[in-house]
């Protein structure tokens, strides 16, 4: 096993149930990339060809509308997995662009890496299974809070779903995830320790 | 006399920075055999070595941020930083000076390059120290001191061998101008060529000196160029240092704290579930509030 990828393999075989034997299996499957702070790893226009699992590091899916405004689509810490779905499962253009928020290594899981997956290992089917009903579920959590949830609502679901990001990412980054201004961000923060600082 | 004898002699490492106004050379916990159990009670040592800084209309520094469980003390030997907390500390230092700032439960502050200083623009040079906190005082309440220059007791050495600023410690039966939680002392000798000057601390103390300004020679056997850091072995008592030209250099031993360490970003505690707390408390705004 490649020892740098201590967290990937942890995923697979301890949180996927993979054996070992089938995680070699997999190694024809995906390649391992390191970038720097700022890489651009996918920009719109462009096919996504990967499913990116954040190894170390932090990673940003995110759109630029017509007035030149960045809006964050979700964040992909150590141990997450990002991709643009649409341009990797239906081959259109991204809508998206990923760019690298920390030095990052990153595994880059190549678009047949479910499929070849699935079929050497009935764990990691199942495994894929459920973490697909989960992202499903966790994007119907974020639609609803986004039409109907208060500033402070959306930000203290982030802080639990992201407990270490307000440390490792400006507020602006935050706000724009929550759809909310920087300053009404301020204002939640300032509310928060209004309440709870002694 | 008892050596104490040289285990290490560290060049700077590549600089980085670390917001815009900080261009540091780490040597803890970055550096070689330097982690944060070997020079504890010294967590962290970030050196902005002798650096010009062009004019500009809006100050350089670091945002507002967090840290739970140490101190921060930031040396300034160039150039001059305004600093704010949430406990209310606050206030600028400029050559000579230090600020010695216990985060304790929970502070945030920002940092900046005082006003006047970024519109003129000059040479910049400063050290910041991180000094770790025994656990029981962990979660105390945070404190500031902003020490002058003109507080900090000057001993005189003889021979016209230069003088020793006592920041923290004791030198020559000198207490020093900051007070600490644990056994700590932090000094500045600044030497004039050929000046010697001789120190003692406990063999068990982790002790380093960092050369600020020209060379030294150690022990009368090893020479110190600038921006190198020295780490002794914890086998003797007493080392020398003899200036081969005016050289300034920041002392530092301790007692080891010898507790565990639970280190993530600006937070350093005992266990990984206070570090955990710690970053909720943060998000949670029990820190208190600071605008940027």
């Amino acid at each position: 096993m490649n020892d740098r990828l201590d967290n990937f393999h942890k995923y697979l075989t301890q949180k996927a149930g993979v054996k070992e034997e089938d995680y070699n299996a997999f190694l024809p499957y995906f390649s391992v990339k390191n970038y720097q702070k700022g890489d651009i790893i996918l920009s719109k226009g462009s096919i996504c060809n990967h499913i990116f699992f954040v190894e170390k590091g932090l990673l940003r899916l995110f759109s630029i509308d017509q007035n030149g405004t960045e809006h964050i689509i979700q964040f992909a810490p150590e141990n997450w997995l990002l991709s643009e779905r649409e341009s990797l499962y239906f081959g259109t253009p991204s809508d998206f662009h990923i760019d690298v928020l920390e030095e990052s290594i990153v595994v880059m899981l190549m678009q047949d890496f479910i499929p070849k997956a699935s079929s050497i290992s009935p764990e990691f089917r199942n495994h894929n299974e459920f973490i697909l009903q989960n992202h499903i579920r966790q994007l119907q959590q974020r639609v609803n809070l986004l039409i109907s949830a208060s500033a402070e609502a959306r930000y203290l679901h982030f802080i639990k779903m992201y407990p270490d990001l307000t440390l490792r990412i400006p507020q602006w980054m935050i706000a724009s995830y929550l759809g909310i201004t920087p300053e009404s961000l301020s204002r939640v923060r300032k509310g928060l320790a209004e309440k709870n600082f002694k | 006399m008892n050596t104490k004898n040289i285990e290490l002699l560290a060049p700077p490492r590549e600089p980085h920075f670390v917001g815009d106004g900080f261009r540091v050379h780490n040597f803890i916990p970055s550096g070689f055999r330097m982690d944060m159990k070997r020079m504890d009670p010294f967590i962290m040592l970030d050196y902005n070595s002798k650096f010009y800084f062009p004019p500009t209309d809006k100050p350089r520094g670091v945002g507002v941020h967090p840290h739970r469980g140490f101190e921060t003390v930031t040396i300034a030997y160039k150039g001059r930083v305004a600093h704010h907390d949430s406990s209310g500390g606050g206030g600028v230092i400029g050559e000579g000076d230090v600020q010695w700032m216990t985060a304790a439960s929970g502070v945030l502050h920002k940092e900046y390059h005082e006003e006047t200083f970024s519109k003129e623009g000059g040479e910049f040079q400063m050290v910041q120290l991180w000094v770790n906190l025994p656990a029981k005082y962990k979660m105390s309440k945070p404190k500031y001191q902003g020490i002058s220059n003109n507080e900090i007791p000057k001993v005189e050495l003889s021979d016209k061998a230069g003088i020793v600023e006592v920041i923290a410690g004791e030198y020559q039966s000198n207490q020093g101008a900051a007070s600490t939680f644990s056994p700590v002392n932090v000094m500045n000798a600044k030497l004039n060529m050929d000046g010697k000057a001789a120190f003692s601390f406990p063999s068990h103390y982790n002790t380093g000196i960092l050369v600020i300004e020209g060379s030294v020679r150690i022990n009368g056997e090893e020479n110190a160029p600038t921006n190198h850091f020295v780490l002794f072995e914890n086998n003797g008592n007493d080392f020398t240092l003899q200036a081969n030209e005016n050289a300034t250099v920041l002392i530092l031993s301790g007692e080891p704290l010898n507790e565990p360490i639970a280190a993530q970003g600006p937070f350093v505690m005992n266990t990984h579930q206070e570090i955990v707390q710690a970053i909720e408390d943060y998000n949670m705004g029990r820190f208190g509030h600071l605008e940027d």
